[in-house]
């Protein structure tokens, strides 16, 4: 099967709207970052605190807020994961304490965001003396079992912690006992010293200021060095003029996709920089493959003139970059749909990076390298 | 078969067996990160002027003893205040510089001195200085080790950020309190016995005014844990003659009305020390001071050696935590928590059975299009690709390097990435089929042709990825490791795996045969 039997498309003669419509994705996105709605950092570069919450029942969004309002936490962000009703992710950010003390100051905020979500009822049960078994680790459960059913504790504790594992959050202990298969008495003996706690805490994460700065600095060089490494390994593979076409290709995938970004209300956090670097590398490696048959088409093709050798190199190797821009995005693609919330980000990030780089490969670094030769060697040897 | 073929299939079949070897069990030899294992990740700050602090407070001292012995009048001594690792004597006895030089030059070789009139200023040696902040982080690091044994988690990570960082990343899997964790290694666990001379007070003023408000030469104002104790203002001496310093064991025990205490015994010179101490002061009320909070005053009533009970109104866990810390030794300095992350064992395992489902689909997606499309050419590339995910597993477990959830998440890429080289080549040999040339020749000059294509193509891959790594924490730094290690095991598979597959099916049969791509 073939995609492009004999592509011979006229790529070159779009060069113009190409640059066009670039240019405005590019313009829109900057605007959009720097005076429109702007990029969401999230706590890694912000500094902050950060909880994902699972709760036994459904739970609305405003029933969250208003709990949180009562303790004054009002401005923390209430982020529903997918359409659980049950599963949140909780951000605090602003603090307006001492510099010296916010890493302990978001501590805290995630102490009080935690305490005034667990509600009224659970304090009544733990001041009981009860013990919350949605929150116990598996020692302190072995602890209390000990006292009744003796050497089994240890592995009684460690078949309920690993169910409590498995489904996240125990929803009732005579499911539990029924899934576990654990005796009869151990279910009750669990209902008597025990109760379920309404909310169990997946993870949580604070990062203070300093972290989220040097954060940043470290993002940039990593950027920067990148990019002037591929500019020196393109330009001594190749020519500098193909340097500069290629780092001008995927800066213009860059820019566009943290355009996209910043229009949808994710987050620039640490698995999205990473992202944002692969679709740096991912970028080149489709443009290298064109430049690479232009190269050798300048050695084969001496008479024609240079756009018709660009054009020429882009569908010999159209097929080739359509077909793995697809196998990069189906694998992307089920990251996206299937990986889960943690990665997702990442996984949105890379999707448009590939569709973008794809783009740009096509219509984009083939007319860099023209019009910069174009402009900087207008007289002699189009073709060198 | 060519003799020649032989040997390549024998070395991909010994690649193959090594790499399973390497990584078989997956659930043992594989290192999972603890996005994925759930634990406790703690970047923390050493505040190594701390050190700096102490080690000027210890030399200002030691400059008024010789001072004394030397019998250099002066008027004062004072610490800088706006810079660390600095003092000045001030308004010393000028006939007696050059006595006074002698002795710096002498005794105070670590530091740099500045004689402007009658005032002389010292200074801390930078190199000095560099080498008592390196001190201090390796001091922590080593006491945190012990602290964390102590406590026992099971395989911890605690290892200095970068080679002259200020920073210690602590990496606990398996925990799930950060709390406790959290005071357990931040606490300095300074254990001092003071004798108190005046107190407890609810002011200071009212403290000192039987020493008309001035603090007497020698002492100085502590103030009570307020969780141990009323929180009262006490005077007490400034030496301590036993410190934490002289324990050779502490432990949970309980006091006479049976309430949760530590038990500490000293060794024998601290043992020594505190006989003669506590003989010369019996019935004066003595203070246990840690980090500079009071936990306990008590009177002396008997001589005591080698052991004895501190009780401050411990909870049974605080007991348990504070003989811990005792045991694994002093902090030199303060410490600051920088970024803590606590992930739960739940959402580690949805994460791995998570991406497991992803890097299965993934897989089978690009299985099922390689085949339709390349038809049997795209079985080759499929079977480079499972290959190159062997080699990927077993250069993990070789390398030692940890898997994180974004490290999945660039096994899948890899996946999508990897079948580029297949593609490049196929592409290439097509395009030397329909120019009429036979199939084995299309296949050599496709895999030549395409070669520098593949290799130029995934450096630049490379390169980003190593920057990555560079820059990376933790699970970023996952992702980096198997994005380099994929690319480059699918460059081996690709060029040498997938070519050797074409030779041994196509070399034997007749030429006239169609290639099925």
């Amino acid at each position: 099967m073939q995609i492009f039997k004999k592509p011979n498309y006229n790529f070159m003669q779009y060069k113009y709207l190409a640059f066009g419509i670039s240019g405005i994705l590019i313009i829109v996105g900057f605007l959009n970052i720097t005076v429109g709605k702007g990029l969401n950092f999230g706590i890694d570069f912000a500094g902050g605190t950060l909880i994902r919450v699972m709760f036994k029942d459904e739970v609305s969004i405003s029933e969250l807020r208003n709990s949180l309002k009562k303790a004054n936490l009002a401005s923390s962000r209430i982020q529903e994961v997918g359409n659980s009703k049950r599963e949140y992710i909780i951000r605090s950010m602003s603090l307006e304490t001492e510099e010296e003390q916010k890493l302990e100051a978001h501590e805290i905020t995630a102490n009080k965001i935690i305490e005034s979500l667990r509600g009224e009822k659970e304090k009544s049960s733990l001041v009981k003396g009860l013990k919350d078994l949605n929150s116990i680790d598996e020692n302190g459960l072995a602890v209390l079992l000990e006292t009744t059913f003796h050497d089994n504790a240890q592995k009684i504790a460690h078949d309920i912690i690993s169910y409590r594992v498995n489904k996240e959050i125990i929803q009732g202990l005579d499911t539990l006992g029924q899934e576990t298969g654990l005796p009869r008495e151990v279910i009750e003996f669990l209902k008597q010293k025990t109760f379920l706690g309404y909310m169990t805490v997946l993870s949580r994460e604070t990062v203070g200021p300093q972290v989220g700065h040097d954060l940043r600095r470290k993002a940039t060089q990593a950027a920067v060095w990148a990019l002037l490494g591929m500019l020196l390994y393109v330009g001594i593979r190749f020519k500098f003029s193909y340097g500069v076409a290629a780092i001008l290709t995927l800066a213009h995938d860059v820019l566009i996709t943290l355009g996209i970004f910043s229009f949808t209300p994710r987050e620039m956090n640490l698995p999205v920089i990473a992202g944002f670097l692969t679709i740096v590398g991912y970028s080149l490696n489709d443009t290298i493959v064109i430049f690479d048959r232009v190269r050798d088409n300048l050695k084969i093709l001496r008479k024609h003139d240079f756009e018709d050798i660009l054009n020429k190199s882009i569908n010999q190797t159209l097929s080739r970059t359509v077909i793995t821009s697809l196998t990069t995005f189906l694998t992307v693609a089920a990251l996206f749909i299937f990986g889960g919330k943690v990665i997702n980000d990442f996984a949105f990030t890379m999707m448009i990076g590939v569709i973008i780089g794809t783009y740009s490969s096509i219509y984009q670094s083939c007319s860099l390298l023209f019009v910069w030769k174009k402009i900087f060697k207008p007289k002699r040897g189009m073709g060198k | 078969m060519k003799k020649n073929l032989r040997w390549k299939i024998i070395l991909v079949i010994a690649v193959l067996c090594l790499c399973i070897f390497l990584a078989y069990p997956p659930k043992d030899k594989i290192n999972l990160g603890l996005d994925l294992k759930g634990g406790i990740h703690l970047v923390l700050q050493v505040m190594t002027d701390d050190s700096i602090n102490t080690e000027t407070d210890q030399e200002i001292l030691r400059v008024k003893q010789q001072l004394k012995k030397e019998s250099i009048a002066y008027k004062s001594i004072v610490k800088g205040e706006k810079k660390i690792g600095n003092f000045s004597i001030q308004e010393f006895d000028t006939e007696k510089e050059k006595q006074l030089r002698d002795l710096l030059d002498e005794y105070y070789k670590e530091w740099d001195y500045h004689v402007i009139g009658n005032t002389i200023r010292l200074t801390t040696k930078p190199n000095v200085a560099a080498y008592l902040r390196d001190q201090a982080v390796k001091t922590s690091i080593e006491t945190i080790r012990n602290r964390v044994d102590e406590f026992g988690v099971a395989e911890p990570t605690i290892q200095r950020q970068g080679l002259t960082g200020e920073r210690i990343i602590v990496e606990l899997p398996g925990v799930e309190n950060p709390e406790r964790v959290k005071n357990i290694i931040k606490t300095t666990a300074l254990l001092e016995w003071k004798l108190v001379k005046a107190g407890p007070a609810a002011n200071e003023e009212t403290l000192l005014k039987d020493f008309g408000g001035n603090i007497p030469e020698g002492t100085e104002i502590i103030k009570g844990d307020p969780k141990r104790t009323g929180g009262e203002y006490y005077l007490v001496d400034q030496v301590a003659p036993v410190t934490g310093k002289d324990l050779r064991n502490a432990r949970r025990s309980v006091d006479e009305w049976n309430n949760p205490a530590v038990s500490f015994s000293l060794n024998q010179d601290g043992a020594k020390r505190f006989y003669k101490f506590t003989s010369d002061n019996l019935g004066k009320p003595l203070s246990v001071v840690l980090d500079g909070k009071i936990q306990v005053v008590a009177t002396i009533q008997a001589r005591i050696s080698d052991a004895g009970i501190i009780s401050g109104h411990y909870t049974a866990e605080k007991a348990e935590d504070m003989a811990l810390v005792l045991r694994a030794g002093a902090l030199p300095a303060e410490i600051k928590y920088l970024e803590e992350r606590t992930i739960g064992p739940s959402l580690g395992m949805d994460s791995i059975r998570k991406g497991l489902s992803a890097t299965l689909i993934a897989f089978i997606l690009v299985l099922v299009f390689m085949v339709f499309y390349y038809k049997k050419s795209g079985i080759n590339a499929v079977t480079a690709l499972i290959l190159n995910f062997v080699i990927l597993m077993g250069a993990l477990s070789y390398f030692k390097a940890t898997l994180t959830l974004p490290g999945i998440a660039g096994i899948i890429l890899t996946i999508g990435m990897a079948v580029d080289a297949n593609v490049l080549v196929f592409e290439r040999i097509r395009e030397e089929l329909s120019q009429g040339k036979s199939i084995y020749s299309s296949i050599a000059s496709g895999f030549s042709r395409a070669f520098r294509t593949i290799i130029d193509a995934n450096v630049t891959t490379i390169i980003a990825a190593v920057f990555l790594f560079q820059f990376g924490t933790g699970p970023v730094k996952g992702f980096a490791v198997t994005l380099i290690i994929g690319i480059t095991a699918s460059m081996f598979t690709a060029i040498f795996v997938s070519r050797l597959i074409f030779d041994s099916t196509i070399s034997k049969k007749n030429r006239k045969e169609k290639l099925s791509i």
